[in-house]
């Protein structure tokens, strides 16, 4: 897929990794026909090897660490990663819990952050509005 | 008179053309930026590790599941029967040698 591309369509893997969902079913929220991002050609898809974002929500709990490494290694480059929700940025209301190894940040790189518990659809097409101009950004620096 | 079906070699060869370069042309627009030898061509199992090539094997079992399914009030007795112990196929051997004497034996008295 080239570069071309993004301008038509943004395609994004959503991956849990211990969230409550909260954030999740806010993430489908923008599906609805009330938010409807598919308009804008921003598509939830079913493999990251098909994603140009990975959209990341809860504190990575320990045995999901590993996994997480391995589907953003999955995704082709220029990829960019947005964390949904406080869990993923800062551990939220579980951040002591001794079966954490976030949060996302120090799992993978990250370049979005969309805070809240759960953020609002709203503020989720906002982040992935930015992560869109970051991978123009990047595309045009040829970043892989 | 039955009309016979048409047949030219020649066209089948061209749709067969037609076709390789139509899909040479979707394999063409795919994605090229791939890194060969990384996790990115791997197959993707949900996050989980991939087992390795000799390990993946589908048997062919599987593709006739639909049809087994269907045939299963005429299969399940018949795999109840294969026991694998070989007293029983020799009673099943004297059972139908008994039956088909015996009614070779009714044949020939009518």
């Amino acid at each position: 897929m080239s570069f071309n591309s993004f301008k038509r369509a943004l395609w994004a893997y959503h991956i849990n990794t211990g969230s409550c969902n909260g954030c999740d079913i806010e993430i489908l929220a923008t599906l609805t026909p009330r938010y409807d991002v598919e308009r804008f050609g921003i598509v939830l898809v079913g493999s990251p090897r098909h994603a140009d974002v990975l959209l990341v929500t809860g504190p990575v709990a320990r045995q999901m660490a590993p996994r997480l490494k391995r589907v953003y290694a999955q995704v082709p480059g220029p990829k960019l990663v947005i964390v949904v929700g406080n869990c993923g940025i800062e551990g939220g209301v579980f951040y002591e819990s001794y079966n954490l190894v976030g949060p996302i940040d120090q799992i993978i790189p990250v370049d979005v952050y969309v805070p809240g518990c759960p953020p609002r659809p709203e503020a989720i097409i906002e982040g992935v509005a930015k992560a869109w101009v970051k991978l123009e950004q990047a595309e045009r620096q040829g970043v892989a | 008179m039955v009309s016979l079906p048409f047949w030219n070699p020649i066209i089948c060869i061209i749709a067969l053309v037609i076709l390789i370069a139509v899909t040479c042309l979707f394999r063409s627009r795919g994605q090229k930026k791939y890194k060969e030898g990384t996790a990115q061509t791997q197959i993707f199992l949900s996050g989980e590790e991939p087992p390795a090539v000799e390990q993946i094997h589908i048997k062919s079992h599987n593709i006739y599941w639909g049809f087994f399914q269907i045939l299963k009030r005429y299969y399940d007795p018949s795999v109840r029967a294969h026991t694998g112990i070989i007293n029983d196929y020799i009673i099943w051997f004297i059972a139908l040698v008994a039956l088909t004497t015996v009614i070779l034996f009714i044949a020939s008295l009518t």
